[in-house]
């Protein structure tokens, strides 16, 4: 627990930290951005938040004045304590971090985000999403291409950290040619030493020399993506090993809160100056088909507080003019609750975008709750118009070329 | 083989999984032309030595390696099983190839007696349910000693396919689960279908407990076609609506812990009787219609086929192959056993595209090195958690979709964990595997088939480090081959 004394002591830190940043550039892995001249741009990180299983939309931007809201909810609907957007909207009563950031002028919230035809397969429409395709497939991520795009321009060191997850696995939003570090935590992401009667034994050097063998010797792909992500890895861990003790975490993250982990995680690279790009985080759970409330409630709740440290703690290290965060779920759910109270899978749903650069406020129409496509919501714009958007004036990346095609510009940043 | 396929217009031609690959003629091009190319881009200077290093890595090949009858066991028993101890390598080849796939296939005549008497006892009658590390550790247990470790292999399967999952449903709800999947690993699917849409864990996850006559939850009834028969494209959002409709009426039996329940029942004024029309029949149905009417399509027979194929044999396989197997499942009444009979003794399950063409996920890596360095009841805890950052959670499936597998499993982070994972496990190791020399370590868990480098430098430091046979093990096993399964 931090003390509010301990909290005013750790907030004069930012002037040190400010100064620590550069040196970790200068002498680390990072080395290598150094010898690109540093484009503002390549500061700047977007951080994606996954709701993954389909987040119920209308509880969470709640249209709390809408006779059918309350008729096709007659269990789920938020009654009490909506956060009050104007007279039609409000946040879910858990989302108190993100009402403070729209008051601040830092949270966009777009309405209705969905795509034509829309897939009700948790599967088939996360593809769609991560692709920036309708149809979906193994193709790249949107922002692998966008970091492989880095790489071509030679914008950025091709080096394994400027993609990151926190996790086990890489996520499809982020693959490409590029490789992408999937990180559980910063202190063990490395070769543990052997030792014999007390000496280490080097076995770093002849390992790398088994894994370049079988680059060519083992079977495709199995043999260069051993050898590449093995090469990776060690780099990775020794600009890890480099930068390591100095980050401290200039806000309290809540405790037993894996989304407040992973954030954590994503802000120790930031902060640790590695020269992250794109982070990715996941929070699961959304499935609600039966008995939403409490777990979406919590869900909600963990979500909220998690992102108010992440955000208070980038400031804290004057970081957050250079991060934004973007949320997204595959689907919304049904406007009708089942008989479980729960909701089935549905389509549009709001999108979050947050951080000092994002210009606040509502964009896109609130779909109608009356005008449905099957029980679902009819989408009002294109998730790809959000990426345009985010692409173009955030990363200034050629976001036609990333999303193979040209989508509608929404003023969602500042200029 | 009388159940070939008859479309085949050729007389001459044989099926392609029938068709021996030349040996001969793959290592010529294969040699001739990585070869020249190496060169070619190697010869800048370097030193001689060096160069003649590396073109013999590009010019090594693991074509033919499927030739030894030892090779083509240690592959068997880490497709069909968790990899072999020595013991166990040197008792399937005393048995011969035929005798020991049919002794795997037919597990049931093989006594577990012995992992039974070890494996800690996992009470359900008591008030308090299992941890989740100890049904987890009592799995890994299993598949690193079974007796019958097809049966082990194919339970995996199941869960991966019909997945249910910690997050939602309650550690004794899935050991139940497990040992259904275990009971009827190598059954009918039809019936596997039928006990698992009654099954209290899956119930759970898919919310099929909630799904009352006038209050219709489509979760299970979704991804019944999505996931575990038809796959995507094969029905419409009507058929998810009343299939879901179809499934009214089973609830959970007993105690008001709805993580705690497990069994189920049928109770039929929560079950909508009225007609439904699924797939276009019109009919009063049940959920066991539905799966009826599922299981014998053949988009399910292709899909069941092509998930069995790519899980024991390799990705992709040809439609010819998937054909047959998908030929088989339903001549023999969607038989599991019958179509990895077919799996298992197919040339193109020996064939070398197949070798090394999987990565181990992380319970056959697991197991598999446990296998090697020993391990206690500690042990086996310790390692059940240790799989968590490889990617992969015993009774806890990232989604309803299963693990991705393939070369998902393989990214830095997932990697280094691996290697660690034999440095900690060979450090604690329980001695029996340590006393071996290098030729057997390699011999047991890499088919004494390694890049020219590779074995050098495990000589190396076999000769560097003469009596740390920890160190050496740890080499053997963070090897790239062992990676692969």
């Amino acid at each position: 627990m931090f003390s509010r004394r301990d909290f005013f002591k750790q907030g004069l830190l930012p002037v040190f930290a400010g100064s620590a940043v550069p040196s970790v550039f200068a002498n680390g892995v990072a080395a290598a951005a150094a010898d690109s001249p540093s484009a503002t741009p390549s500061d700047r990180v977007l951080v994606l938040v996954q709701l993954a299983g389909g987040n119920d939309g209308l509880n969470t931007v709640i249209p709390f004045q809408d006779g059918a809201y309350h008729d096709a909810r007659p269990t789920l609907r938020q009654d009490q304590g909506v956060l009050r957007l104007n007279a039609q909207l409000g946040l879910h009563p858990n989302l108190k971090g993100l009402k403070a950031s729209w008051d601040a002028g830092q949270l966009a919230i777009v309405q209705g985000v969905g795509y034509p035809n829309p897939n009700l397969s948790h599967f088939a429409s996360m593809s769609i999403w991560e692709t920036a395709s309708v149809q979906g497939g193994i193709g790249d991520g949107w922002l692998g291409r966008y970091l492989n795009y880095l790489d071509q321009v030679g914008e950025s060191p091709n080096h394994a950290l400027e993609g990151v997850s926190a996790g086990s696995l890489v996520p499809p939003e982020l693959r490409s040619k590029t490789p992408v570090t999937a990180l559980q935590s910063l202190r063990t992401f490395r070769l543990q030493p052997v030792s014999e009667h007390g000496t280490q034994v080097d076995v770093e050097n002849p390992l790398m020399k088994f894994y370049g063998a079988f680059k060519s010797a083992g079977p495709a792909p199995f043999g260069a993506l051993l050898d590449t992500t093995l090469q990776e890895a060690l780099q990775a861990s020794h600009a890890l090993q480099a930068t390591d003790a100095s980050y401290q975490p200039k806000a309290p993250y809540p405790a037993n809160s894996p989304i407040a982990s992973s954030l954590k995680l994503v802000a120790e690279t930031i902060v640790s100056g590695l020269g992250v790009r794109v982070a990715h985080v996941t929070l699961g759970g959304f499935d609600n088909h039966a008995r939403e409330k409490a777990v979406h409630d919590k869900l909600l709740l963990d979500l909220d507080q998690a992102l108010a440290a992440f955000m208070q703690d980038l400031q804290g290290h004057g970081l957050g003019d250079r991060v934004l965060v973007m949320t997204w779920s595959e689907f919304g759910r049904r406007v009708k609750e089942n008989g479980s109270a729960g909701t089935d899978h549905g389509t549009a749903a709001p999108m979050f975008l947050l951080g000092a650069p994002v210009q606040g406020g509502l964009y896109g129409q609130q779909p109608s709750l009356t005008d449905l496509d099957n029980g679902n919501l009819k989408f009002g714009t294109d998730f790809r118009s959000v990426y345009a958007s985010v692409l173009q004036d955030y990363l200034k990346a050629p976001a036609a070329d990333l999303l193979g095609g040209n989508f509608e510009i929404l003023p969602l940043l500042k200029a | 083989m009388e159940d070939a396929p008859t479309t085949m217009s050729s007389t001459a031609r044989r099926p392609i999984w029938q068709r021996p690959v030349s040996r001969r003629a793959v290592l010529a091009t294969g040699a001739t032309g990585a070869a020249a190319a190496a060169l070619a881009v190697l010869w800048k200077g370097n030193d001689l030595s060096q160069i003649l290093n590396q073109v013999r890595d590009l010019t090594h090949g693991y074509q033919g390696a499927l030739t030894s009858e030892r090779v083509r066991m240690a592959h068997l028993l880490r497709r069909a099983g968790f990899g072999a101890t020595r013991t166990e390598l040197d008792h399937y080849v005393a048995m011969g190839q035929t005798a020991a796939t049919e002794a795997i296939l037919n597990y049931t005549k093989t006594s577990n007696a012995a992992l039974e008497s070890q494996l800690p006892t996992i009470d359900l009658g008591s008030s308090t349910p299992p941890t989740a590390a100890a049904i987890q550790s009592w799995w890994l247990q299993r598949m690193t000693l079974s007796a019958r470790p097809l049966e082990e292999k194919m339970t995996l399967f199941w869960h991966g396919l019909l997945t249910s999952g910690l997050d939602k449903a309650g550690s004794a709800q899935l050991f139940t689960q497990n040992q259904l999947f275990r009971s009827m690993a190598l059954g009918n699917f039809d019936e596997l279908l039928k006990a698992v849409s009654k099954n209290p864990a899956m119930m759970v996850y898919l919310d099929t407990e909630t799904n009352r006559k006038g209050k219709p939850n489509e979760n299970y009834a979704r991804e019944l076609m999505e996931l575990f028969t038809t796959g995507i494209g094969h029905y419409t959002e009507d058929d998810v609506r009343e299939s879901a409709r179809s499934f009214t009426g089973w609830t959970l039996q007993g105690g008001k812990q709805l993580r705690y329940a497990t069994a189920s029942q049928f109770v039929p004024r929560l079950h909508d009787a009225g007609a439904k029309t699924f797939m276009g029949k019109t009919g009063t149905f049940t959920g066991d219609d539905i799966v009826e009417m599922l299981v014998p399509l053949r988009a399910t027979a292709v899909r069941l086929s092509t998930r069995l194929f790519s899980f024991f044999a390799y990705p992709n396989p040809d439609q010819e192959i998937v054909n047959h197997l998908a030929d088989t499942f339903q001549k023999t009444h969607y038989n599991v056993g019958a179509v990895l009979r077919e799996i298992f003794t197919i040339d193109a399950f020996y064939s070398d595209k197949a070798y090394r063409s999987l990565v181990k996920t992380p319970a056959e890596l697991v197991a598999q090195t446990l296998k090697a360095t020993g391990a206690n009841a500690k042990t086996y805890t310790a390692a059940a958690v240790a799989m968590a950052p490889m990617g992969q959670v015993l009774f806890y499936p990232p989604n309803v979709a299963g693990w991705p597998g393939g070369t998902s499993w393989i990214n830095s982070s997932t990697l280094l964990t691996r290697i660690n994972f034999a440095n900690a496990a060979t450090q604690r190791g329980q001695g029996s595997l340590a006393a071996q020399s290098l030729g057997q370590l390699s011999d047991t868990l890499l088919d004494a088939n390694v890049s020219p480098t590779t074995r050098d430098g495990l000589q190396s430091f076999e000769a560097a480090h003469p009596d740390d046979r920890t160190g050496l093990l740890f080499m053997v096993l963070a090897t790239p081959e062992f990676q692969l399964n």
